[in-house]
């Protein structure tokens, strides 16, 4: 293992450990350490959710142009996208937990789902997904466990053969999955007529696009790092740089034809939304606009694929607007109270009812129709912690498991 | 028997006693509150939003016939009772708050922290809080007790503590104004369905779908 | 109880675990701390702080603590269920709440610090003891001053201090007059207190005008008969301000403040001048036929008549009668000061007359005189003076007048004035001319505070040989008046009522705590108010859920128990205790009043018994076991025992005024001295000040721009302190419950255009200020707030306004005819909280 692995490991562990301090605390104390309130119910940890659901898009992408769609030039980043995708998916199930009020009662999604609820679909896919990644990883995987890895093996007569039968097989219900994952995590919010910043079919479609760009940049990101930006695997990146670029397009286009419609009709609660998405939330909107859409450009430009800071950078950048996309998620759902009317004797006037917000805010009415919300400590140590697990994984598993062709990193 | 509540605006004077009997009988702690009476319009309850125009609005959970809180939970823990309350589970409820994403009304409360702490803040004398006593459950689902933990959620139940008794709910008993009535919306005799016939009740966002059993009566209309 | 698997798994893993680990999240079912719901009991009570409500609460207690409260709505009429409020209804926040005092305390800081020490109760009695014998020696025992607030709350406690002030030969200052709450037109124009229909007669008025009050929510239980009102009638609201009740009504007249009475005579004259005034009823019970000597002002008297002094002579009347003349037909006749049979008198007429003396004056009749002071209030002058539409004031006059019965509430916040009297004597034309008086649904009615002693106290509150000196509160600000004790008022000891923030106007009564010149305090409360925090000696009172109390109100005529729920908390103790405490060692004869063989809650009970035993008319038959019931109905000649105003005086003829207890009739019929209802006042005063008959005087002449003429310009905002929905005065100033929802801030309201100019946004934290003092709110930008005015919502303890109290900025104007008589109570100078100039301008810098 080199040192560079080794110190990776390191800190992502040692973030990993404090992380579950702070939620060890926050089961202690319950989520008063966070900074949700009745009014503003979910924030940090869900924004997570989406958030890496979007990433673990990115190894059954890539293992379907691979087996379904014949892109052969993919093929060594095959292993690194089944595990970043398994590595994502999981921390994405992880992110949930310090949401739930009662974890210790998670049970009851076994003993009494409940079938209507998106929340079970999701559970279901996103597991369904994770077996699926894991299983794929390993048909990947096949051929290479030999000597010290052997035990792992199941006993087949031809490995590689078995493995290419499989993985070609599996090929189109990993896709399944995969469009999956996205498909039921955006009808989490988009089924909900309560809020209608999130009650848009286009919700759907639109994590599907921004789970393809953003999945496939993080599969190239680790490719990147791992295999460096020489020539061997410049078509490769070249053909991953292409996917994320479209996918980057049609995720804008989808956001904009959102908002083109509303912004032309123009009833009370576009405005209301325009309102809060572009006031406090400006910058936030043109970042997540720009810098999504600049980092695909650049990773269009061979120099930047050859080049693995500037990759790197363009990278982080589509990676970073993702984020705040997912974010952005929320202000404009919780600040835009569901429950507005026009009195009667006004018209055209809008008025919202204020929502008590189950906790002391020193200075502030008990009574909001409107909050801002930033993470606390907690929750964003919490979220850097399931990051960190995911880093952690990824790296552990590199040094563990002949992921990488050899030859390289 | 489809239980159903009708509020007369007209008889409602923006008193919030209801809001005092519900947080009070319910033991809800500081900064919550299932129940909430504003000034439609207006910036600050009892302010009216224009010279000449005032009137207030009382509002908390509609027991939805159509309930996406319901529909949305994934445990099961919020169900319907019989007679058409929504109710909440308190042993069930793993505090995911999903329900409260999709309540457009904005009712449902949730425990950022143990309700006994919370109650510590009004600074009451030793462990002193305000409640109906004791826990009570409906078909053996606990739908009341009266020091919460940390991590469910709750809201008006139509106060099944006292309606399992015979007994009207908390805002019934307390309204002064005499403006809340509580009947069988099944049975077209019934005080409530006579009132929302003769008096054009109203239900609130009617076009979310999702079929309050609360309606309201509108303020009766100033000559002009 | 059967143990379930969840509980045997909670019982053996859980708490295994939990033992291990300390941690509780560790219990295997997650179960709180189940509240131990140990002999739960209902006890009914009554709710009683100075609300004029008087509700009956169901306290349900738990473990010894009270865990819920609910309204009882146990009234026998079915329309009266539920009465209570969002107070009554959080009411444990103040039994079990931080400020509840605890034990008796002895001051050690400078007053107002908070600093004590705590005390036993013997201590706390001999010190106090000791203290008033000392400045009852030193001064006499009139510099003694006692005040129990108002009466109606409390009969039996509030009653015992009232006893030992007499027995002790003390001061005692009236609360109706100490809070601004008597309205002076009523002695004067009707001979009484006060008087009001019970809130169960509004809905039988065909036509309710409100002036100046906030009814639906200060009259919260009975706005609800409002609204029936209104189902049933019209209900007209004339307020500067949009308040709530003004959005609930059919019609609002956004009158300029203070010139009700210009409005009043303004429709006065057109119901006159149209003829809609009932011409039985002004002959028969007013002194409209009364005549009074052009020559003089005075009414004219049988004895000065030529052809009636014989008779006159004859004639043998009470002292505080007189014999006035009218004309019938074409003869002068004698009025009958104590028979009300129909005179047949001219109502308007100017005649001559022989006076005994030979000389011939004008006589005109008090209804002539009266259109005579109505000419100058026409419809455009009345509508220039007031603001008001002229077409809107004709058409509410006419439609009033022919749709009666016509009820007039009249509230506080428009008689507080300095000419509040003038405007209630105006606004009385309106029912008595058209005879909207004595009957169902109909009069005038005013609100204010539980003043009222509904029958005879005597027995428990006037022992044998007591003498209280009566000295009007504002006199006690003013530092003089009439039976001011010639060394001062060196001492206070109080209850009930919290005067270091209500009536410490100008911050006089801080002052004189801080200067010295009251050499004692002594305060009985179950929390620690202001008042406590600036008295020497504190002693801790029960709540209305601990002991035993009688308590009526106005609003209905119910007689209503007080009930322990629990154990007074704490070492807290009766009133009825404390005071027969102080009593026997001030003095040991004056201990036998007290019942001091029983205990205090027995003590109480007896009282009880005697009070309905000795009350009269009013308790006949009514005993403590049907109180124990639940509420009780007083009697009134009225059938159903109705509260009707006047209903024997007009249905039975019986001549004005009814009594007011407690004082004797003379005391209070010396006013009508006509036996009649009168609006022509002849006292010297009245007629020097032209307020003989009533008239629109312009605001502020006679007080702020008189000592300031610079105010007109400097301060040009009106301040009025009116009453919140979250407070009952300042009862409730510190509950957390009602705190929350009004953000824990104080607020001034002011219209968006008096802001602006000032540079003042919503929600920010302004200074209101004058000459006299200055207080701290939020601003809040109101349409409904007229211009020119600043409204606080009064009750804040100073703690909650960084100590400066709100009543800084007041001022005890005294009007000099409320002078002219002293009954304690009833006539008497007035605080008039509105009649107060301000301005506001931000606080930050």
């Amino acid at each position: 293992m080199s040192m560079t692995m080794k110190r990776t490991l390191w800190i992502s562990g040692a973030i990993v450990l404090i992380a579950l301090c702070f939620w060890f605390y926050q089961l202690w104390q319950g989520l008063i350490l966070t900074n949700m309130v009745n009014s503003y119910s979910w924030g940090l940890y869900i924004s997570g959710l989406a958030f890496f659901v979007g990433n673990a898009a990115g190894g059954l992408v890539l293992t379907s142009s691979i087996y379904l769609f014949g892109v052969k030039k993919l093929k060594p980043l095959a292993k690194l996208g089944a595990l970043t995708a398994f590595a994502n998916v999981t921390a994405a199930m992880l992110i949930v937990l310090p949401d739930i009020g009662k974890p210790l009662r998670l049970m009851y999604l076994a003993l009494h789902p409940n079938f209507m609820s998106p929340l079970v679909w999701d559970v279901i896919v996103l597991n369904l997904y994770a077996l699926a990644s894991a299983i794929y990883l390993y048909i990947l995987l096949l051929p290479e466990l030999t000597g010290k890895l052997s035990w792992l093996a199941i006993k087949v007569n031809n490995p590689h053969d078995f493995s290419e039968r499989w993985a070609k097989r599996i090929a189109p219900v990993a896709l399944l999955f995969a469009i999956g994952i996205h498909v039921v995590t955006a009808w989490i919010f988009s089924t909900q007529g309560a809020r209608d910043w999130w009650h848009s079919p286009a919700m759907a479609p639109d994590f599907v696009s921004v789970a393809i760009a953003v999945g496939t940049t993080v599969v190239l990101l680790a490719g990147a790092l791992a295999y460096g930006t020489g020539q061997k695997y410049e078509e490769a990146y070249r053909i991953l740089g292409l996917i994320i670029f479209m996918a980057t397009c049609i995720h804008l286009f989808l956001m904009m034809n959102d908002l083109v419609i509303h912004a032309w009709y123009g009833n009370a609660e576009t405005h209301r939304i325009m309102e809060i998405a572009w006031g406090d939330f400006a910058w936030a909107h043109i970042f997540e606009v720009a810098a999504p859409f600049i980092g695909a450009g650049l990773l269009m430009l061979p120099a930047v694929r050859r080049s693995l800071p500037l990759l790197a950078l363009s990278s982080g950048m589509l990676i970073a607007g993702v984020f705040i996309h997912r974010f952005l998620i929320m202000p404009a759902a919780y600040n835009n109270i569901p429950m507005t009317l026009t009195p009667l004797g006004l018209p055209n006037t809008h008025w919202s009812l204020p929502i008590a917000s189950g906790r002391f805010l020193p200075g502030m009415s008990t009574f909001l129709d409107q909050y801002s919300y930033t993470p606390s400590l907690v929750e964003v140590m919490i979220l850097l912690g399931i990051m960190a697990y995911a880093v952690f994984l990824v790296v552990l598993a590199i040094s563990k498991l002949p992921i990488l062709v050899k030859g390289n990193a | 028997m489809k239980m159903g509540m009708v509020i007369d605006l007209e008889k409602c004077i923006g008193c919030r006693s209801c809001m005092v009997a519900c947080k009070q009988h319910n033991a809800q702690p500081p900064e919550t509150w299932w129940n909430r009476v504003f000034t439609p319009g207006s910036h600050r309850h009892l302010t009216p939003p224009a010279k000449g125009v005032e009137y207030f609005l009382p509002v908390h959970c509609q027991h939805c016939e159509n309930a996406p809180c319901e529909k949305v939970c994934p445990v099961g823990a919020t169900f319907h009772a019989e007679d058409g309350a929504v109710l909440i589970d308190f042993d069930r409820c793993i505090g995911c708050r999903y329900c409260m994403s999709a309540c457009p009304y904005g009712v449902r409360q949730f425990n950022w922290e143990e309700a006994e702490k919370a109650h510590k803040r009004s600074g009451y004398q030793e462990k002193y809080h305000y409640g109906y006593p004791e826990e009570h459950r409906h078909d053996g689902r606990l739908v009341y007790m009266p020091l919460r933990p940390k991590g469910i959620v709750e809201k008006c139940t139509f106060c099944a503590q006292y309606r399992d008794k015979g007994e009207l709910p908390a805002c019934v008993q307390g309204c002064p104004g005499k403006a809340r009535f509580v009947g069988d919306l099944d049975d077209p005799n019934s005080d409530v369905s006579t009132m929302i016939k003769a008096r054009d009740a109203f239900t609130l966002l009617p076009e979310k779908g999702t079929k309050p059993t609360v309606f309201y009566l509108p303020p009766k209309p100033k000559e002009v | 109880m059967r143990l379930d698997r969840r509980e045997f798994l909670r019982g053996a893993a859980g708490t295994g675990c939990a033992v291990a680990f300390g941690l509780k999240f560790f219990h295997f079912s997650d179960d709180p701390i189940a509240y131990a719901a140990e002999v739960d009991q209902l006890v009914r009570s009554t709710c009683s702080p100075n609300c004029t409500g008087a509700c009956g609460f169901k306290a349900r207690v738990t473990g010894g603590r009270i865990s819920t409260l609910i309204q009882a709505a146990d009234y026998p009429e079915e329309s009266y269920n539920p009465r209570g409020c969002l107070r009554g209804l959080s009411m444990m926040d103040l039994i079990y709440g931080k400020d509840r005092l605890k034990y008796p305390l002895i001051r050690t800081g400078p007053r107002g610090s908070g600093k004590f020490r705590r005390a036993t109760w013997d201590e706390a009695l001999d010190y106090t003891a000791g203290k008033l014998k000392e400045i009852s020696d030193k001064y006499g025992p009139e510099a003694i001053a006692s005040t129990i607030q108002v009466p109606g709350t409390g009969y039996v406690q509030k009653g015992a201090l009232v006893a030992l002030t007499g027995l002790a030969g003390w001061t005692m200052h009236h609360g109706y007059d100490q809070n601004g709450d008597l309205p002076m037109f009523w002695p004067m124009t009707f001979g009484v207190q006060s008087e009001e229909l019970e809130s169960l007669e509004w809905i039988n008025a065909r036509t309710t005008l409100i002036f100046g009050s906030n009814v639906i929510q200060t009259r919260l239980p009975d706005a609800h008969h409002l609204m029936e009102a209104k189902r049933r009638g019209r209900v007209v609201v004339i307020d500067p301000d949009f308040c709530s009740t003004a959005a609930k009504a059919d019609e609002w007249l956004p009158i300029k403040a203070d010139t009700d009475a210009a409005l009043g005579l303004g429709m006065a004259r057109i119901i006159i001048d149209r003829g809609l005034y009932d011409v039985a009823f002004l002959q028969d019970f007013t002194d409209f036929p009364i005549l009074v000597r052009q020559d003089t002002g005075k009414r004219l008297l049988a004895g000065e008549v030529a052809t009636l002094a014989s008779e006159a002579e004859g004639r043998n009347i009470p002292d505080y009668r007189r014999l006035f003349v009218v004309r019938c037909g074409e003869d002068f006749r004698i009025l009958d000061p104590e028979k009300l049979d129909p005179t047949h008198a001219e109502l308007e007429g100017e005649f001559e007359v022989t006076l005994t003396d030979g000389k011939t004056i004008q006589v005109e009749t008090v209804f002539t005189a009266l259109r005579k002071n109505l000419a100058p209030y026409t419809l455009d002058q009345v509508a220039a003076i007031t603001g008001l539409d002229p077409v809107q004031i004709e058409r509410v006059a006419v439609d009033a007048a022919e749709n009666g019965p016509i009820h007039v509430i009249y509230g506080a916040s428009n008689y507080q004035w300095y000419n509040g009297d003038l405007k209630g004597r105006a606004l009385s034309l309106l029912p008595v001319l058209t005879g909207s008086i004595g009957k169902s649904g109909a009069g005038i009615s005013t609100y204010a505070g539980q003043y009222r002693i509904r029958f005879n106290v005597k027995s428990w509150w006037f022992p044998e040989g007591t003498k209280i000196n009566w000295v009007a509160y504002l006199h006690f600000l003013q530092g003089k008046g009439p039976n001011y004790p010639k060394n001062g008022i060196k001492a206070m000891v109080g209850g009930w009522g919290n005067p270091f923030d209500q009536h410490n106007m100008s911050n006089r009564l801080k002052e004189r705590a801080t200067s010295g010149e009251l050499e004692f305090i002594l305060t009985t409360d179950f929390q620690m108010s202001t008042s406590c925090m600036w008295s020497d000696v504190v002693l801790p009172a029960p709540s209305w859920y601990e002991k035993y109390d009688l308590t009526a109100t106005i609003l209905h005529p119910y007689l209503q128990l007080q009930q322990p729920a629990i154990k007074p908390l704490f070492e807290s103790k009766s009133e009825l205790w404390i005071f027969r405490e102080l009593a026997k060692r001030l003095n040991p004869a004056f201990e036998g009043h007290f019942f001091p063989q029983l205990d205090d809650q027995q003590a109480a009970l007896k009282v009880i018994e005697l009070l309905l035993a000795t009350g009269g008319a009013e308790t006949t038959g009514i005993t403590l076991e049907m109180l124990k019931k639940g509420p009780v109905r007083l009697h009134s000649p009225a059938p159903g025992d109705r509260q009707v105003p006047f209903y024997e005086q007009v249905r039975h003829r019986v001549p004005f005024p009814p009594p007011s207890y407690p004082a004797p009739i003379k005391a209070t019929a010396q006013f009508l001295r006509s036996g009649r209802i009168e609006f022509y006042k002849d006292e010297d005063l009245f007629l020097k000040e032209g307020e003989q008959l009533p008239v629109h005087k312009e605001t502020y002449v006679e007080t702020e721009y008189k000592v300031n003429p610079a105010a007109r310009e400097k301060y040009q905002l009106r301040y009025v302190t009116k009453n919140s929905l979250y407070r009952v005065h300042s009862t409730h100033s510190n509950n957390t419950i009602l705190l929350e929802l009004q953000d824990n801030k104080a607020k001034v309201f002011l219209n968006p255009l008096d802001a602006k100019k000032r540079g003042i946004n919503n929600g920010e934290l302004v200074q209101i200020y004058n000459d006299r003092g200055k207080t701290r709110a939020y601003a809040i930008l109101d349409p409904g707030c007229s211009t020119g005015t600043a409204i606080f919502e009064e009750g804040w303890w100073s703690r909650y306004l960084g100590e400066e109290s709100y009543n800084s900025l007041t001022y005890p104007w005294i009007k000099p005819l409320h002078e002219i008589y002293f009954v304690p109570g009833i006539w008497s100078p007035t605080t008039v909280w509105n009649e107060c100039l301000v301005d506001v301008r931000r606080m930050s810098a």
